[in-house]
């Protein structure tokens, strides 16, 4: 690639802000960003913890056990992501998370005949095999699949969910950025189709108060309606979150609704 | 050697004895001024001083107090406010109203910071306050009017000078969430109005003759035109262009619209009833209340082409909460609840209580269903004539659920026996402790922890410490302001409001307080109500939420549930009594009464 792809330039944010910023949204519990011994990362939400690899150059599963013992005891579960997929949507994180059962240790997608380790679901309590296979020096995620219960689930059964197969049909979720080229077509696509209301002051004086624009963040989206993210402004995002991050990630589907800040009576 | 009394105070209260006509100044010390301010803060403290432990509400020896604070008379804006405090008839709690009018001006200049009325009148009567001054006048000419009706033909009759505070026929039939009305606004939560019509007195007069003399003219004038410029900025746009209805469209968007007796959060017809929506047919007017360059007030077109005042929670309780979406029932709702003196929020929330109890076979009272603009409508006037089912609903939900009996209390939406405002707990969890902990019950004035919840500072759905933090923070932000007073529409434009609050009263008093002694007096008057309801007979079990707020949860468009456990509030409460310095049954521990000088101040 050329350049570190955590810091890569989205749509006026970056590749690990956006991953971290819609696998914030998709989840209940914390986000952990796990790096390499020393490197150094783009702004991240507040919120979303980052820990350290123990060891540089030890492939995913060393990752996996700093993450997973970064979120031991604070959540049942791990949606485990890699950083460059920027088309990432929730509906396939909650997709995964959801196939996860009692006796299922790992929700394992499977996309055009590959497995996809870096886009599943892990339980935190696999981090001490997860360690032994490191100490054994097998550091394919393919090993530990050997040693846990995992659920291998296709591309028909995860489009099988709706809100999913709504929300993206190609299963673009999983569609790394390996070469620059892969980079530069997928930076090239039009941004996402949201939906954005105005109430209050915000609302213009004539016409519909929504309208759908295209904008990957919610200062996109803002400036796409006019509007300034300023102290006097804030978002609802699916009528759930609140926020006035300006590089909170959009996807499609998504509805932003911009209110006056100086909510009550 | 007399006391010297600081500038925006007269130093002392009138009281005033209905049944003998009588009244005699009471004296109030700089350091209970200083400790308290004035408006809410000096009302609990006065609470403390004139009103007789577990004296009933209706009781002829409980006060009636209307009490104003050193702001009041200066060219701040909205400053022309005072507190009406007294126990709830609803809670039997302390409760204070906040209201804003000239009679803020004219009752201040009588000479007093503020008048307590005890005992009651022999027969309808007009209380007049002309300065130290005080008669009674047969009022049974004006018995049944409307406030605003009562109010024209007394100073028709007496003077223009004067200004009066009236009941409507509500407050005269002790409706239990009667107001207080003056100049078109009212006094309207917790039903002091009752409280006065107790005392059979119909309306209180004042004229002033006396000056507010502020002890750094130069500086108030300064701060006065700075301010002024500052309200007109982009923090009170919202009340400006569309006023507090801006809310109702935006609430809906992000389920926290109250809607059906909060057995929803959205309300499909919420798009008729939008202040973007009724503002372009119905608009009428703007206007403001005394003293201030806000101008929140929007007339709309009421019923036979009347003007009538409405705001966000009018328009959530007899709307979204009754299941109705037509716009001409609720605003004609909102005027005749004006005219007979009822709280709005009390009234809806009652009616909706009503109408879940209809539908369930609780209540024999089939007219009486959601959505029917007709059942509504009767519904207010049975409860302004407490004639047929209004005998029982003017009694509030938590008493006519109690009368009710067979389950019927699992849809009174209360805390402490005051119907919730129109912000749904569930989905705005700061909030939900606010309405749990407050003296006054739930009560989005004295807690505006929504604030926080829609900052995007923390979850909103996921109650926990930011929650508690930004709890805690907006009720000490409120005492200050309410008793200041300060009209909250402005809260938006102070940066750092505790040091820039300090300057304004520093001007005016002379004193040297900084940001600290005000977070501490804040503090003081949080607890000086809390003690006064444990005086009453307060336990910790009152700081709580109705079940149905803890046991059945909210979908929101995303699919995300908003659920509040039990488990959850709980910790949050107690999470609120240590950072109060309360013990774990929400009682003060001696060291905060001690730090608070709350030992030195209240002797009861």
């Amino acid at each position: 690639m050329g350049s570190a792809k955590a810091a890569l330039e989205w749509h006026g944010s970056t590749l690990l802000r956006r991953v971290t910023g819609i696998v914030r949204r998709s989840v209940d519990g914390p986000v952990v960003v796990v790096r390499a011994p020393g490197q150094e990362l783009p702004a991240l939400d507040p919120a979303v913890e980052i820990v350290q690899d123990a060891r540089e150059g030890r492939g995913p599963l060393q990752g996996l056990a700093a993450g997973l013992e970064a979120i031991a005891g604070r959540a049942p579960a791990a949606y485990v992501s890699s950083t460059d997929v920027p088309l990432l949507h929730p509906a396939f994180v909650a997709r995964v998370l959801g196939a996860l059962s009692d006796g299922i240790d790992v929700v394992l997608p499977e996309i055009g005949g590959y497995p996809q380790p870096l886009a599943a679901a892990y339980r935190p309590a696999l981090r001490g095999v997860v360690e032994q296979l490191i100490a054994e020096d097998r550091l394919r995620p393919a090993f530990l699949f050997e040693r846990c219960r995992v659920l291998r689930v296709g591309e028909q059964r995860l489009l099988d969910d709706p809100r999913l197969a709504r929300a993206d049909p190609e299963l673009s979720s999983v569609a790394n950025l390996n070469e620059r080229s892969d980079y530069e077509r997928a930076r090239a696509l039009p941004p996402p189709a949201v939906v954005v209301q105005r109430f209050g002051t915000l609302a213009p004086r004539s016409g519909s108060r929504a309208e759908i624009v295209r904008a990957c963040t919610l200062a996109a989206a803002a400036t796409a309606v006019g509007l300034t993210l300023d102290e006097h402004v804030v978002a609802a995002l699916n009528g759930d979150q609140i926020s006035r991050s300006p590089e909170l990630p959009l996807v499609s589907g998504d509805t932003v609704a911009f209110l006056a800040a100086d909510a009550g009576g | 050697m007399e006391e010297q009394v600081p500038g925006g105070y007269f130093g002392q209260a009138l009281i005033v004895d209905l049944d003998a006509a009588t009244a005699h100044t009471k004296p109030i010390g700089e350091s209970v001024l200083r400790s308290f301010i004035g408006g809410a803060g000096l009302g609990a403290w006065l609470m403390h001083e004139c009103c007789p432990a577990r004296a009933d509400p209706l009781d002829p020896r409980a006060p009636l107090m209307f009490v104003f604070s050193p702001l009041v008379g200066t060219p701040l804006t909205t400053s022309a406010k005072f507190a009406v405090v007294g126990k709830s008839p609803l809670t039997g709690r302390l409760t204070d109203a906040l209201a804003s009018s000239h009679f803020a001006i004219a009752g201040k200049l009588t000479g007093h910071d503020a008048i307590v009325v005890r005992g009651t009148c022999a027969q309808p009567s007009v209380l007049m306050i002309d300065g130290s001054s005080v008669s009674l006048a047969p009022a049974g000419d004006l018995w049944g009017l409307s406030a605003a009706e009562a109010e024209r033909r007394l100073r028709e009759r007496i003077g223009p000078a004067w200004r009066v505070a009236a009941i409507g026929p509500a407050g005269e039939r002790l409706a239990r969430y009667a107001t207080i009305s003056h100049d078109g606004r009212h006094a309207g939560r917790g039903g002091l109005g009752a409280v006065m019509g107790s005392k059979r007195c119909k309306a209180i007069m004042v004229r002033g003759h006396e000056k507010v003399l502020s002890a750094d003219r130069a500086a108030v004038l300064a701060a006065a035109k700075e301010l002024r410029t500052r309200s007109f900025g982009p923090a009170t746009a919202k009340y400006r262009e569309l006023g507090t209805m801006a809310n109702l469209l935006a609430f809906n968007a992000i389920s926290t619209l109250p809607t059906r007796n909060f057995t929803a959060a959205t309300f499909e017809d919420a798009p008729a009833l939008a202040a973007e929506e009724i503002a372009e047919l119905r608009l009428l007017a703007r206007s403001s209340c005394a003293s201030c360059s806000i101008g929140c007030e929007h007339l709309y077109r009421g019923p036979g082409g009347s003007k009538t005042r409405i705001e966000y929670e009018n328009v959530f309780a007899l709307g979204p909460l009754c299941g109705v979406g037509d716009p001409d029932a609720v605003i004609a709702a909102s005027a005749r609840c004006d005219e007979l003196g009822l709280d709005t929020i009390s009234t809806g929330g009652t009616i909706a209580w009503a109408m879940e109890c209809a539908e369930a076979g609780l209540l024999d009272a089939p007219w009486l269903r959601f959505g029917d603009r007709g059942a509504l409508l009767r519904a207010i006037e049975e409860i302004g004539a407490r004639e047929g089912l209004g005998e029982l609903l003017a009694e509030g939900s938590r008493l006519a659920s109690a009368r009710v009996g067979r389950g019927s209390d699992a849809f009174a939406a209360h805390v402490k026996g005051l119907e919730l405002p129109g912000y749904e707990p569930r989905t705005l969890q700061s909030m939900a402790l606010g309405l749990a902990v407050n003296s006054r019950g739930a009560d989005h004035n004295r807690s505006g922890a929504y604030e926080s919840d829609l900052s995007g500072r923390h979850d909103r759905l996921l109650a926990g410490e930011p929650h508690v933090v930004a709890a805690i923070d907006s009720e000490d932000r409120a005492a200050v302001m309410d008793s200041l007073i300060l009209c909250k529409f402005l809260r938006g434009v102070f940066r750092e409001p505790f040091s820039e609050w300090a300057s304004l009263l520093n001007a005016v008093t002379g004193w040297d307080a900084d940001a600290d002694e005000l977070a501490c007096t804040a503090r003081r008057i949080v607890l000086a109500k809390r003690l006064f309801n444990l005086r009453e007979g307060w336990t910790c079990d009152e700081d709580w939420l109705p079940q149905r707020f803890l046991s059945e949860s909210l979908e929101l468009p995303s699919g995300r549930l908003a659920t509040l456990s039990a488990d959850r509030l709980r910790a949050m409460i107690d999470s609120y009594y240590r950072n109060r310095g309360l013990d774990a049954t929400g009682l003060p521990a001696v060291g905060t009464l001690h730090e608070l000088h709350l030992d030195r101040l209240i002797h009861n």
